[in-house]
C-alpha cells in the first residue's frame, strides 16, 4: 500500500493576477481555463492527487484558492492555520501585484514562525509579451532573497502551470522522510 | 492496572485519520517505544483505540513528538529532540474506546510512539 500524504496549498497575491486560473487549470489537468473573470470571496478548495516520481507515493494537494481583494483580507487568514506550502502568483504586467509579493510573503510568515514552509514565486500571464514589465532576472532575484523557487507560466495558455505544483508536492515528500529519519533518531 | 491499549491486550486500532504503511497506527500498542505512527500532514488528526471490552481508565499515557494537542486539549511545551511525555489523569472512567485528538503541532508532521492507557477490565 503506497502513502499517501496531505498537503496543504496556499495560493496569495493581489486581486486578477490568475490564481483562480492556475489553480483551475491544474485542477483540471489543463482543461478548464475560465474565460470569464470571477471574483474569488474567501476561499475556494479544490483537491487533486500528485504522484511522486521514483515511488509509490502520492501526495493529495489541497489547494487553497484565496481571495486576492484587500476587503476578504482578515476572512482568507482564518482558513491559513498550518500552511505545507505556499504559491505566491504575481501579474508580470502589473508593477503593483510585483511589489506586494512581499506582503503576502509576510502574512503567511505570520501565520506559522518558526515553521519551514516550502514556497513558489510564480510569474503569471507571459504570454502577454509586450505588456510586461517584470523581467524574468527581477522575478528570480525577489525569489531567491525570499527562499522561494522561481516559476513562469501562463494559465491561459496552459503553459508551465503544473510545474510549480508537482515541485512543492516533491519538496513535501522530502520534508516528510526528512521527518521521518528524525522520529526514528528519537528512540 | 494493566496496559488495557496493548494489542496483545486484545486492543486495536479502529480509525486512523493518517497512515503510512512503514509506520501505521498499530505501532502505538505495540507496547514498544521505537516504533510510532506518523501523522502524513494536515491537521487535525485523529485515532481511535478500542479496548477489548469495557475498561474503567485511570490514566492514559502519551509518548509523542512535535504534538501541540492531544485529547480535550492539553497543551504540550516545545522540546527539543526529545520525546514529550504525557500524562492525563482520567479518574475512573468506564470506556470502550479512547479518541486520541491532535490538534495542531509544532511541525507538518507529528510521530506517536507508544500509548499506554491503565486501567482493567469492567466484570459487568
Amino acid at each position: 500500500m503506497p502513502s499517501i500524504l496531505r498537503c496543504k496549498c496556499i495560493i496569495v497575491g493581489d486581486a486578477t493576477v490568475g490564481k483562480s486560473s492556475i489553480a483551475q487549470v491544474f485542477h483540471s489537468d489543463s482543461s478548464h481555463f475560465p474565460k470569464n473573470y470571477t471574483m474569488t470571496q474567501g476561499v475556494e478548495v479544490l483537491v487533486k492527487p500528485v504522484n511522486i516520481p521514483e515511488t509509490t507515493d502520492s501526495v493529495e494537494m489541497y489547494i487553497y484558492d484565496s481571495a486576492g481583494k484587500e476587503i476578504f483580507s482578515d476572512l482568507v487568514r482564518r482558513f491559513w492555520d498550518h500552511p505545507s506550502v505556499v504559491i505566491v502568483v504575481y501579474d508580470c504586467t502589473s508593477e503593483t501585484s510585483f511589489s506586494s509579493v512581499k506582503k503576502w510573503l509576510e502574512r503567511i510568515r505570520l501565520q506559522c514562525p518558526n515553521m519551514q514552509i516550502p514556497g513558489a514565486l510564480v510569474a503569471n500571464k507571459i504570454d502577454l509579451d509586450q505588456r510586461r514589465v517584470i523581467s524574468p532576472k527581477a522575478g528570480k532575484e525577489l525569489a531567491q532573497s525570499n527562499k522561494l523557487e522561481y516559476f513562469e507560466c501562463s494559465a491561459k495558455e496552459m503553459q508551465n502551470v503544473d510545474t510549480p505544483f508537482f515541485y512543492l508536492a516533491n519538496e513535501f515528500h522530502k520534508l516528510y522522510q526528512e521527518r521521518v529519519e528524525l522520529f526514528n533518531s528519537l528512540t | 492496572m494493566f496496559d488495557v491499549a496493548l494489542s496483545s491486550a486484545g486492543a486495536h486500532i479502529a480509525l486512523a485519520t493518517s497512515s503510512d504503511e512503514k509506520h501505521p497506527p498499530e505501532n502505538m500498542i505495540d507496547g514498544k517505544a521505537d516504533t510510532f505512527w506518523s501523522t502524513t500532514g494536515m491537521f487535525p488528526q485523529e485515532v481511535v483505540i478500542r479496548f477489548q471490552t469495557m475498561m474503567k481508565i485511570t490514566n492514559v499515557h502519551i509518548c509523542s513528538y512535535n504534538s501541540k494537542f492531544i485529547i480535550i486539549p492539553v497543551y504540550i511545551d516545545e522540546t527539543d529532540s526529545q520525546l514529550q511525555q504525557e500524562e492525563i489523569q482520567l479518574g475512573e472512567k468506564r470506556a470502550y474506546s479512547l479518541r486520541l485528538i491532535i490538534e495542531s503541532g509544532y511541525d507538518h508532521f507529528v510521530s506517536l510512539h507508544k500509548v499506554v492507557v491503565s486501567g482493567q477490565a469492567v466484570h459487568q
